[in-house]
């Protein structure tokens, strides 16, 4: 979820006097704040350093931040010690709730860490209140590691099996940025000796598909890869004979919430008839509705923009991190349940035999 | 033909403008056509002719000659067709009106179907009588017609001189108070149109960076400094922002003559965004910026590739040799998705453009 | 007047016209209508000709046999002449845009010349002059479209067409390209098409017209010819041409119409069904079951239906229309010997053309 800091828009602070009209309704975006904040309250060195790694953007991507997040709150967890006339199943979770406040003002919670500190309260609540204190903090470890293995490590996987069968030999594949399931279906294929080309379209601010381009063409024998940025995309699509993509979360009336550029990648394969397959686990899916881009986003610092001009009274540079890709666009969502398409995620939680997500 | 002392000349200048442009000292869309223009014009005034073809036959081979040096640079072949087009039309008001035709065929009577010239008000008051090809003064029919010729090309320097603010001049009525503008790159018409507009209205302008070539950083720090209140965002954020847009304006570099056009690359991807939304896209060029050739946007070199290092540079060295780069220049973008081109001589809709080549330059000219 | 109901066998050397009059015309005068439905006939068997050009020699042909001695009277007999044509003909389009050109130059053509007789001559020199020329309009138009042609490109045609294959052949000097032909029934002329172009060692495949839309994916462009060219800038021509059109819209490819500059015509169709070529016999559900129904009122019912149902081809193409109109905006470029057009550029054309 967005912070919701109001009036917090330039970079160097506050003191230009009030804002035109235009530079307002941007403010609800809110930037980062520095590393080195105020420390509040008791807050666990893992999750400390958590945070700034998060601030630093050293660990990137909805997956990457959800593991991170689960593995130090395990630590969080085995180091917690119940305080007398408590209960673990009450207690745990007010101990952990400045953690998370810490790493919320470090960088936006992503929906998968949100989906997956959803699900572990629910675990710490049915927790059974005889166990003693060491058996239900293993217990929730382990119930934590399952939660990875099943809905991202096993998914994964899954995943993987099915996009790799749409993948046919001689197909010239196209990917935006990078996202971690779409590099490593991309690897799973190339291992099965199939052969094919990669298109990696990028863009600032983070410039991630450099190091898609790093890991692709590091195998034997390379993969034959071809570069470009955003703008470059209209002379490639052409080529293409699939784009394969990944997503920050999917919502309930199919749009998809993923890096900045996607949907542009999206539309323009819709346009040339190419089909865009999405790769997403089940626990990225949130029940709200997305309408556009703006409501909810995300601003990159501006060290990400070396070389562009100073911010100044009339001019302010932003970077917003996501997007919005209305379901029309997709052709097929890639999950560990099978492909369905992007209007269909309400059935989900059927087909997982669950009644939420 | 122009006898030899002359023709030495002419082939020096012609020469060194050819090498300019082959070796790209020359680069935009005006400072070519201008260029052209001074080459043209000293050809002429040193061009010895007895005859109207002999003339154009000049012409167009200095043409030819410098539309090859630099095929992407649309302007030189649209100036040589512009001055090609004043010169007939002079000649025609020197010389009275055409003897009526005697061969009146159903083919001809067809051709009539033609978009009508507008009759243009002649500049020569005083009709002397045109001798062409005159055994005894063979430079008479030159000394008649060369005064009026540079007086022709001295209205289109003119015309280049003053495109910005022509086209600028109308901007107030294009945007309005608190109207979000989205736009990319660096156009130094379209920075004109929305400075002049920003003397009027306040306004927020949205730049997209455009990668490699980050010409969006100028356009948004000269925006600025002008008192406009100005976002600069990366490209990737254009369709995240695009629901929040009124108006994307955007410059081009040439105009095809289906209505579509070449712009900074990037183009196409905002001008797709903004079909999404049905946000209006316009567009600022000048009038010199329309080429009466339709199939350009098929040739996959006409997007002018650019320097692969700004994209992926050698600072990732092991990467260089094993990926393939891409960074076009331009995109073509279609006319089903512009919405009006504002250009120095009035707002028109790209299924207009057609008829309005016509009017400009002569179907012969269309191949120089 | 004449009140006119076409119906005419599709086979055209069988000449079957049923016209209800509620005058009878002078007896010369029908003479004179099949006659020169006879030498538009005759001039129709020459390959090359299309049908307005048959049609604008036939009527060179009418004004030699003709004994009019003024203008007013040379102009009436042409008019009757040509209304003579279209009401023989059961698709008139092509040959009512020739005539309609053919007229509209010769009211307008100088009257200066010394006699009638030497004026007569010489708008017959004029029309048999433009016939010829025009025949050089085919390969104006291949070389404009050539620009558009790249190299390995696949192209999709519709049935057959002279100036489509003319562009084809020249294409394939020049770049290595390769043709899907839509077979076109009833009549089956795409296979002609195929046949002329494989012979020429082009890839070609003749395609169902039912799988246009499976293939539409693999082609580049296609390329279709035209019976007329009208006022809207829409096409008409063979059965499936709109068809195709849709098709290449919605699958986002280019759709180029080839027309000679005789072929554009100053009819506006609102819709299909308001083309010329169109009764009201086309496409209508057949009566004859019903009427047996009741005059065999008397009998058995078990003898009634004793007949096995056979409906043969023929049946279906009497049935079915020959041409069909494909709207403006589904055409991305007209190709004509007075260079590319927008729809919207043809329809500008037609009124700088008949209003000057």
């Amino acid at each position: 979820m967005s912070s919701s800091r109001e009036g917090a828009g330039g970079a160097d602070g506050s003191a230009d006097g009030p804002k035109s009209r235009g530079l307002r309704i941007f403010s609800h975006f809110g930037l980062p704040k520095t590393p080195g904040h105020q420390i509040k309250g008791d807050i666990h060195p893992a999750i400390i350093k958590l945070g700034l790694q998060f601030s630093e953007f050293k660990i990137c991507g909805a997956n990457a931040r959800c593991i991170a997040t689960l593995t130090a709150f395990k630590t969080v967890i085995q180091d917690y010690v119940t305080p007398p006339h408590n209960t673990l199943s009450r207690h745990l979770m007010t101990h952990l709730s400045p953690q998370i406040t810490h790493l919320v003002n470090a960088r936006p919670m992503s929906v998968t860490m949100g989906n997956a500190i959803r699900q572990l309260k629910l675990e710490i609540s049915d927790s059974d209140i005889d166990l003693p204190e060491q058996d239900a903090k293993d217990e929730l470890c382990q119930k934590i590691d399952n939660y990875i293995r099943d809905r991202i490590i096993i998914a994964d996987e899954v995943i993987e099996d099915l996009a790799v069968k749409k993948i046919k030999e001689g197909d010239v594949v196209l990917t935006y940025a990078r996202s971690s399931l779409v590099e490593k279906i991309l690897l799973r294929a190339h291992s099965q000796n199939k052969h094919f080309s990669v298109i990696v379209i990028d863009s600032r601010p983070l410039l991630e598909g450099k190091t898609l381009l790093h890991s692709l063409t590091s195998t034997i024998p390379p993969i034959p890869c071809t570069y470009a940025l955003l703008p470059a995309l209209p002379s490639l699509i052409t080529d293409a004979d699939v784009v394969l993509l990944g997503a920050h979360s999917l919502h309930a009336n199919g749009s998809v919430y993923s890096r900045a550029g996607t949907a542009m990648v999206a539309m323009l394969a819709k346009e040339h008839s190419v089909p865009v397959m999405l790769c997403c686990e089940t626990y990225k899916f949130s029940e709200t509705v997305m309408l556009d881009g703006f409501g909810k986003n995300e601003l990159a610092p501006v060290k990400f923009s070396p070389g562009a001009p100073k911010s100044n009274s009339n001019l302010e540079v932003l970077n917003p991190l996501y997007d919005s890709t209305p379901a029309s666009c997709i052709t097929a969502v890639v999950t560990e349940v099978g492909l369905i398409p992007p209007t269909s995620i309400s059935s989900i939680p059927l087909a997982l035999g669950r009644t939420t997500l | 033909m122009a006898s030899d002392p002359q023709s030495a000349a002419n082939q020096r200048i012609v020469e060194d403008l050819v090498s300019r442009l082959r070796r790209r000292q020359v680069v935009g869309s005006r400072a070519t056509a201008l260029e052209t223009l001074l080459v043209l014009r000293q050809v002429i005034s040193k061009a010895r002719f007895s005859n109207i073809d002999q003339l154009t036959d000049v012409i167009r081979s200095v043409g030819r000659r410098l539309v090859e040096a630099q095929p992407k640079e649309h302007s030189v072949g649209n100036t040589v067709r512009k001055v090609l087009h004043h010169i007939r039309e002079e000649y025609h008001t020197a010389s009275g009106p055409p003897a009526v035709e005697s061969s009146f065929s159903i083919a001809k009577f067809v051709l009539q179907g033609q978009p009508r010239r507008q009759t243009v008000i002649p500049k020569s008051e005083a009709r002397v009588p045109l001798k062409e090809n005159d055994p005894d003064d063979p430079d008479s029919f030159a000394r008649v017609l060369k005064p009026v010729l540079m007086e022709a090309i001295q209205d289109v320097f003119d015309e280049l001189e003053t495109v910005y603010d022509n086209i600028a001049k109308n901007a107030k009525d294009h945007i309005h108070s608190d109207e979000i503008i989205l736009t990319l790159g660096m156009s130094k018409t379209v920075q004109s149109f929305l400075k002049s507009a920003a003397h009027y209205r306040n306004y927020t302008v949205i730049v997209a960076e455009t990668a490699p070539s980050f010409g969006g950083r100028e356009m948004a720090k000269s925006l600025s400094s002008a008192g406009i209140s100005t976002f600069l965002v990366p490209d990737s954020s254009i369709y995240a922002l695009m629901s929040r847009v009124n108006k994307v304006i955007l410059g081009a570099h040439a105009i095809l003559a289906n209505g579509g056009m070449f712009a900074t690359s990037g183009s196409l991807l905002a001008a797709t965004a903004a079909r999404s939304y049905s946000t209006p896209v316009v567009v600022c060029a000048g009038q010199f910026k329309l080429t009466p050739l339709w199939n350009l946007y098929h040739e996959y070199g006409a997007l002018d590739f650019g320097d692969p290092s700004a994209v992926l540079g050698f600072e990732e060295g092991d990467l260089v040799d094993k990926v393939d780069v891409v960074n076009p220049y331009y995109d073509y973008v279609r006319p089903e998705l512009l919405d009006v081109f504002i250009t120095n001589y009035g707002d028109h809709p790209p299924s207009s453009i057609y008829r309005l080549l016509k009017e400009t330059y002569d179907d012969e000219d269309n191949e120089l | 007047m004449t009140r006119r109901v076409v119906i005419l066998n599709t086979d055209i050397d069988a000449v079957v016209c049923s016209i209800e009059r509620s005058q009878t015309l002078p007896a010369d005068l029908e003479m004179a209508d099949l006659e020169i439905y006879a030498s538009y006939q005759r001039l129709l068997e020459n390959e090359d000709l299309s049908t307005p050009l048959a049609a604008i020699l036939a009527l060179t042909e009418m004004m030699e046999r003709s004994n009019a001695g003024t203008m007013f009277e040379l102009l009436n007999e042409l008019k009757g002449g040509a209304e003579a044509l279209s009401r023989q003909s059961s698709n008139p389009i092509g040959l009512n845009a020739g005539c309609e050109l053919f007229i509209e130059f010769i009211t307008l053509f100088p009257h200066d010349a010394a006699t009638f007789s030497d004026l007569k001559t010489e708008l017959i020199q004029q029309g048999r002059q433009y016939a010829e020329q025009a025949l050089t309009y085919r390969t104006k138009i291949a070389e404009l479209a050539f620009d558009f042609i790249k190299d390995d490109s696949v192209i999709l045609t519709h049935s057959y067409s002279r100036v489509v294959l003319q562009t084809l052949l020249m294409a394939h000097k020049r770049k290595r390209i390769s043709v899907f032909v839509t077979e076109a029934r009833p009549r089956g002329m795409g296979i002609k098409t195929a046949e002329k172009l494989t012979a020429v060692g082009i890839p070609c495949t003749v395609v169902l017209d039912s799988a246009v839309a499976y293939a539409i994916e693999k082609v580049d462009f296609v390329l279709m010819g035209s019976e007329a060219v009208v006022e809207s800038g829409g096409l008409v021509n063979a059965v499936g041409s709109n068809q195709i059109a849709i098709i290449a819209k919605a699958a986002n490819k280019p759709f180029y119409a080839l027309a000679e500059s005789y072929k554009f015509h100053r009819m506006f169709p609102l819709s299909q069904y308001d083309l010329p070529s169109h009764n009201p016999r086309l496409l209508s559900f057949p009566q004859s079951l019903n009427s047996t129904r009741r005059s065999s009122f008397g009998r058995r019912a078990s003898e009634s239906a004793s007949t096995p149902i056979k409906i043969t081809q023929e049946d279906i193409a009497q049935n079915n229309p020959d041409v069909d109109y494909t709207r403006p905006d589904l055409i991305s470029l007209v190709f004509s010997d007075v260079g590319s057009l927008t729809p919207e550029g043809v329809s500008q054309y037609l009124v700088g053309m008949f209003a000057g």
